[in-house]
């Protein structure tokens, strides 16, 4: 029996966290509501000390028998969850003390949300992205749930919670079909063990699209993307601005970990399965969201168009094509949190204000933050010289080199159809008369960072080449 | 067709049917009996493949705790069956077509000379001195670490969502406070009270 | 030296940035203070760079910041500082400097333009500083660029800071106007800039200077195709579409139009920018380019044309003008003519050094007329003034100064500049050089004219305006003598201490390239020079004679015989009528391009817009409608239907998949 003790070095930053995760814990529960702004406190700052261990560590390592992979793809990643859950933070305080759900386990929950994140990202094996995910998703759903007496949380939570458990399940099927062919649940070797064009291979095949499946899920593509509206809606929106922002990072990290690392020989078929997924959401995501009244729906369905647009880039198949949606999952995250953001600003004690109707007249009342919804709305239609114009072009470009060009002229046409919902916003806050006043919650380090998120999406410009560059050598190393 | 053989079917045949019934069957606490059945069955057959370890797990985690808990839920909550079943039948032509196609697709993708799949050669049997808890054990704590701490954090994270959901204090409720209990003396508990002896009325 | 390049431009944009963002805050005085700094700034530090350019012979060439990378190609920030850079550097930032210090008491009292308590109005003089340090920013990124984006950006900066300024009181219907036609105008210019620089970038697969420089001579014999079967040579197309943008910005026939409706702006930026500086990009571009020009001999020859039409017929419609600013738009067009000719005639270095003498004495000359407008309590026209020298004796002097200057009388620096351009088209041999030597030289009887015309009408003889003027004329203040006061120096001197070094000597060094064959000054270079030799000889040729005789003319006309004007203007009145008509331009230019567009445009909208595309639109918002209403019903809150619709929908994927 020889056994060697693993080196833990790499995963460090993780125990680290789930040290912090267990300390927040305690302490909340010792130190109680008075000092509940220490739970707050001392969970950004263990965020921040992770991401410095990250950056200080950052390397290509592979431990405990190739189920860890520390890469750059992953350091990134990683970051920008954590960048992410301190901006969620900082935006929710309010909110979530005038709601009284503010409260350490809020903390240890998003925390440990954010741990299995972390380990889906550096999944190098079927078990651990099962894991990780349920990790993930448990915390999620208890995040939703934590207001009890409101009646749309729970139901939100509840339908999130038993469809989760459908997905997880086609997953796992999935992971299995993919263990009996294969005989291993190891990334690396799978990807050794599949052939080019072993296209004969039905079962495989079958547990390929269990696997897509599951993933579509938990992206919200159309037609596994019944619950985001609903979920998106129905959670208190601190929870909704989490789970509309990191989660999409770590589901990127879970295709690329499955699709690209252990059956990148099989992108004949993932292509065109991840061709219709997409191609469905944009157009869906699009269309339905003009319909929509409500703000938080309406982001929604835009997060299920902008998810078909950045499947659009994984389906390319090609490292460019990866660096591309890597690059648009992390801006399309920044502008989420911006959005959502806003929504909080607005609300108060006794509203949710998450109406598009709450922004009319936005510019009379408060031209500075009609200026920031204006950058994020334009950010997110696409519209040059924001930042969301160039994550957009640089998925286009990837198609365009695969030649898939159809599919490239189809999510033009849509998101040319998507502007229209964006801009009826800042039509609103520019040219309408405001229905009540419009009071801003938060507090200074909110509104401060709010408007840095939006002023980034122009001012950020000139590191766009920079962030790019990290994404395509990140993606060059994977593959 | 060996004795193992007719054993494994016969065994699949009760966890098909009883998994069926656990989904048709009118009253919850009949479905749950059932969900027991497939429970063991399944258990029988890890036991067929030599996996006694988690064959009795399964028995002791699922049927033991799980399973009876689920039973106390059942029968405490007022559940309308009635309610419960409506639209069942409205459902059950589509739901049903679906299904019925996708065991369809299914037995054609085995029946295909294109499966994929490779007979390997059978495992080694041990014989009846061999511990596989032992061997769970090894594996468990050594290869498999990281998943299986990972595992275990979630079930951190179950308790503590669990309870922050369902922990409230509500003005009514009654609850003990150990450290007053045990800092009591004899002398708070009694009180002796002088009471005047009445006197009978005339 | 680096840092000295990068701060050269910073500091203008930084102080534009401080002026124009916390205008309100700094107030008027800290507006201009901020601005005056950072241009002074400017200027010293391009002196200094001139110095160590021309002293001890440092060039740079090279990228200093990485804007963006995109389809492999690198967008560079760079800086090429060589001997051309460095004097284009000198005399923006000098004529700005000036510019800003005058402008202090131009729009001393701007707020009488504006509507009483509009917003606009507020800090509008703030507001005009920042432009004109952002102009500043703009046009040295120009000069000191090192590749064709960032020249284009530079080029398009300038554009926009001088749509901004022709427009700068947005609420006169003529200035929108004025500005709206500018950046049309200067649109189609652009057009054929880009598709020089797309071809450059095709063909070259590089935007560095140097690098196509390099190349170049082995494309010399490149043909492409365009349209049809006709072969056009590579160079020569690439040449002819830089020259378009050039046309547009340094105002060419046939796209000199907005030049003088830019007069709508205020004064101190039509001296600045629409006759010393942004103008001159073109002259600045094509001489940066004169490696490239030097390989093609037709697009010599349809430079040195449309200069020559430029000069000639632009200078003409001076003669008529009575607006006194106009007068000098059309003389700075002609003007703009002159350095064109010199281009197509291969004298480079004599259009740069008209360049820079032209942007001394022209702005001198913008900045005079302004002075007298302030004194007329902005009133341009030349038939209410009259006298004036005896009320604004500085303001008369210069101006007396400036236009000696314009028409070519030595010794002052015009006379070498234009002399020395005349003297380069009379040794050219190209197709059109006869053409143009005959336009330059009648034309410098024409300059001499319409610029003693405007002296003798504007302060000479009776006065002419109304009681309550009169009362108030006065000199204007010193922030304004001052700079007119420096302007005159180079413009008396700088001709004769440049000249030597500049055509005849190494002055450019290798900015400049000029084949052996097409060099008219390497002859007259050999046999030994100096400033007094070209002036002995030159004071007796045609040119200047006939500036002599034009300014006689141009005194029997307005002050000893003032009713001839009036009779010759009768006699003359159908050529009068095309003059005052600007050759018809401006009708024709609307009826056909912008009629043309208008009808074009309405019967889009009748046909395509109307019936099609809203037809489409309103069909699609239907449709989504329709579609809403029935996805509405799958989203219909029961878990179930969400759970059965993702099991139908991995029901489909399976089928697909493995049966199709």
């Amino acid at each position: 029996m020889e056994f060697q003790i693993p080196d833990f070095a790499p995963a460090y930053p993780e125990i680290f966290l789930l040290c912090m995760a267990g300390a927040v814990l305690l302490l909340d529960l010792f130190l109680g509501k008075r000092f509940r702004n220490l739970a707050y406190g001392l969970s950004i700052a263990s965020l921040l000390a992770t991401i410095a261990m990250i950056i200080g560590s950052s390397q290509q390592a592979t431990t405990f028998n190739g189920m860890f992979l520390r890469d750059l793809m992953g350091d990134i990643l990683k970051i920008a969850v954590m960048l992410f859950t301190i901006m969620v933070f900082i935006y929710s305080r309010i909110y979530q003390q005038d709601r009284h759900i503010f409260k350490g386990e809020y903390f240890v929950l998003a925390l440990t949300a954010v741990l299995g994140m972390m380990v889906m990202i550096s999944a190098g094996n079927m078990l651990l992205l099962y894991l990780g995910l349920e990790l993930l998703s448990l915390s999620l759903y208890s995040l939703i749930a934590m207001r009890r007496d409101s009646l749309h949380a729970t139901e939100a939570a509840m339908k999130y919670f038993i469809l989760g458990a459908l997905a997880s399940g086609i997953l796992l099927y999935g992971m299995s079909m993919i263990y009996v062919t294969t005989g291993t649940l190891d990334l690396a070797q799978i990807h050794a063990a599949i052939r080019t064009g072993d296209s004969a291979n039905l079962v495989l095949s079958l547990g390929l699209v269990f696997v897509v499946v599951a993933i579509g899920f938990k992206l919200g593509a159309v037609p596994f993307h019944m619950w985001v509206p609903d979920v998106y809606q129905g959670s208190p929106t601190s929870v909704t601005l989490f789970l509309g922002s990191a989660p999409k990072l770590a589901a990127f990290a879970m295709l690329m970990r499955l699709l690209v690392g252990g059956l990148e020989n099989m992108s004949g078929q993932w292509q065109q399965m991840l061709i219709i997924l997409a191609l469905f959401s944009i157009g869906f995501g699009n269309i339905v969201a003009i319909a929509q009244t409500n703000m938080k729906r309406m982001l929604a369905y835009s997060a299920i168009s902008h998810v078909g647009f950045f499947l659009l880039g994984v389906l390319s198949a090609t490292p460019d094509g990866y660096a591309a949606s890597m690059f648009y999952i992390l801006v399309y995250g920044f502008m989420t949190l911006g959005s959502f953001g806003m929504i909080l600003l607005l609300s108060n004690k006794d509203s949710e204000s998450d109406m598009i109707a709450n922004f009319k007249g936005m510019f009379s009342a408060h031209p500075l933050y009609a200026l920031v919804m204006t950058l994020l709305m334009v950010s997110m239609a696409g519209i040059p010289p924001l930042i969301g114009f160039n994550a957009k072009l640089a998925v286009i470009n990837a198609l365009v080199e695969s030649r898939l060009y159809w599919v490239a002229v189809v999510a033009v046409l849509f998101s040319v159809v998507g502007a229209f919902y964006y801009l009826r916003i800042v039509k609103f806050m520019y040219f309408d008369q405001p229905g009540e006043a419009i009071r801003l919650n938060g507090g200074m380090e909110m509104h401060t960072l709010l408007t840095i998120n939006a002023l980034a999406l122009i001012l950020g410009l000139p590191w766009i080449g920079w962030l790019i560059r990290i994404c395509n050598s990140a993606l060059a190393q994977l593959s | 067709m060996t004795f193992e053989h007719i054993v494994f079917y016969a065994i699949s045949l009760i966890l098909l049917v009883s998994g069926l019934l656990v989904v048709t069957v009118k009253n919850p606490v009949k479905a749950a009996l059932f969900l027991i059945l497939c429970f063991v069955s399944g258990a029988a057959l890890w036991l067929l493949l030599e996996a006694e370890f988690l064959a009795l797990t399964l028995i002791l985690v699922y049927v033991g705790a799980v399973m009876v808990l689920f039973l106390f839920v059942v029968m405490m909550l007022d559940i309308n069956i009635a309610e419960m079943r409506e639209g069942f039948v409205r459902y059950l032509p589509v739901g049903g077509v679906v299904a019925v196609l996708m065991m369809l697709e299914m037995a054609m993708i085995l029946a295909s000379s294109k499966t994929g799949l490779v007979e390997r050669s059978h495992p080694v049997s041990h014989g009846a001195d061999y511990s596989n808890t032992a061997e769970i054990g090894s594996v468990l704590y050594t290869d498999y670490v990281y998943p299986f701490e990972i595992a275990s954090v979630l079930l951190v994270v179950a308790i503590v969502a669990a309870i922050a959901l369902t922990m409230r204090k509500r003005p009514q409720t009654k609850k003990q406070t150990p450290s007053r209990q045990i800092a009591t003396r004899a002398g708070d508990r009694l009180r002796m009270v002088d009471l005047k002896s009445e006197k009978k009325q005339p | 030296m680096q840092a000295v390049y990068l701060a050269i431009p910073l500091l203008c944009l930084a102080a534009a940035a401080i002026a124009g963002l916390a205008g309100g805050r700094i107030g008027r005085a800290g507006a201009h203070g901020v601005t005056i700094f950072g241009v002074g700034a400017a200027f010293l530090l391009s002196f200094y760079v001139a110095l160590d350019v021309f002293r001890n012979g440092h060039l740079f060439n090279g990228p200093v910041y990485s804007w963006l990378s995109s389809g492999g190609y690198n967008f560079q920030v760079g800086f090429l500082i060589d001997q051309l850079t460095a004097t284009m550097m000198v005399v923006v930032t000098f004529v700005s400097l000036m510019v800003h210090i005058y402008t202090i008491g131009y729009m001393a009292d701007d707020e009488h333009n504006w509507p009483k308590d509009s917003l606009a109005g507020k800090n509008s003089y703030q507001r005009f500083f920042s432009y004109i340090s952002l102009f500043t920013f703009s046009m040295l990124m120009l000069v000191m660029s090192n590749n064709f984006i960032q020249l284009f950006f530079g080029w398009e900066a300038v554009g926009l800071v001088s749509y901004l300024l022709i427009g700068f009181w947005f609420n006169r219907e003529s200035a929108i106007f004025a500005n709206m036609k500018a950046f049309l105008v200067n649109r189609v210019g652009d057009f054929g800039f880009l598709l020089g620089i797309a071809a450059i970038f095709a063909w070259f697969g590089t935007l560095d200077y140097d690098a196509v420089f390099g190349i170049a001579p082995s494309l010399a014999s490149q043909q492409i195709h365009i349209a049809g079967s006709t072969h056009w040579s590579l160079i020569t197309f690439i040449c002819i579409a830089l020259f378009v943008g050039a046309m547009g910005k340094s105002a060419q026939v046939p796209l000199h139009v907005w030049l003088p409706d830019s007069m709508e702006g205020p004064t101190p930026i039509s001296a600045l920018i629409h006759a010393a500086t942004m103008v001159t990009a073109g002259i600045f571009m094509v001489a940066r380019m004169s490696p490239l020009y030097e390989m093609s001999e037709t697009a010599l020859s349809l430079i040195i044309i449309i200069g020559a039409i430029t000069a000639l017929f632009m200078g003409l419609l001076g003669i008529i003008q009575y607006d006194i600013k106009r007068v000098i738009a059309y003389s700075t067009l002609s003007q703009l003519g002159y350095m064109t000719v010199g281009l197509g005639a291969s004298a480079y270095n004599a259009s740069i050094f008209h360049l820079g003498t032209h942007a001394f004495f022209k702005a001198l000359l913008f900045l005079g007329a302004g002075s007298v407008i302030i004194a007329m309590h902005h009133a341009q026209d030349m038939r209410r003034m009259g006298g004036l020298r005896r009320f604004m004796p500085i303001t008369y002097f210069t101006m007396i100064i400036g236009s000696l200057a314009l028409s070519g009388i030595p010794p002052f620096a015009g006379f070498f500049s234009k002399d020395a351009i005349i003297e380069a088209v009379h040794h050219s041999h190209i197709t059109g050089s006869g053409f143009a030597y005959f336009s330059v030289v009648i034309g410098a009887f024409i300059t001499a004219f319409y610029s003693f015309r405007l002296i003798f009408m504007t302060f000479h003889g009776k006065p002419r305006m109304d009681e309550h003027t009169r009362k108030h004329l006065k000199e204007s203040p010193a922030v304004v003598i001052v700079p007119l006061l420096l302007l005159a120096i180079p413009s008396v001197m700088a001709g004769w201490q440049f000249i030597e070094p500049m055509l005849y000597g190494d002055f450019f060094g290798d900015a400049i390239r000029i084949l052996p064959r097409h060099n008219a000054f390497a002859e007259a270079g050999e046999h030994g020079f100096s400033a007094w030799h070209f002036m002995k000889h030159g004071a007796f040729q045609p040119p200047v004679l006939l500036a002599l005789i034009g300014m006689v003319s141009a005194y029997i006309f307005y002050v000893a015989r003032p009713d001839l004007a009036g009779e010759w203007r009768a006699k003359l009145a159908p050529a009068v009528r095309v003059l005052e008509n600007n050759y018809y331009f401006d009708k024709v230019y609307q009826a056909v391009f912008a009629g043309g567009a208008l009808r074009l445009g309405s019967c889009l909208w009748k046909s395509a817009d109307v019936k099609m595309i809203d037809g489409f639109i309103n069909g699609l918002a239907r449709a989504v409608g329709w579609v809403s209403g029935k996805v509405r019903l799958v989203q219909s809150g029961y878990l179930y239907h969400y759970a059965f619709v993702m099991i139908i929908g991995l029901f489909l994927m399976i089928s697909w998949f493995l049966y199709l």
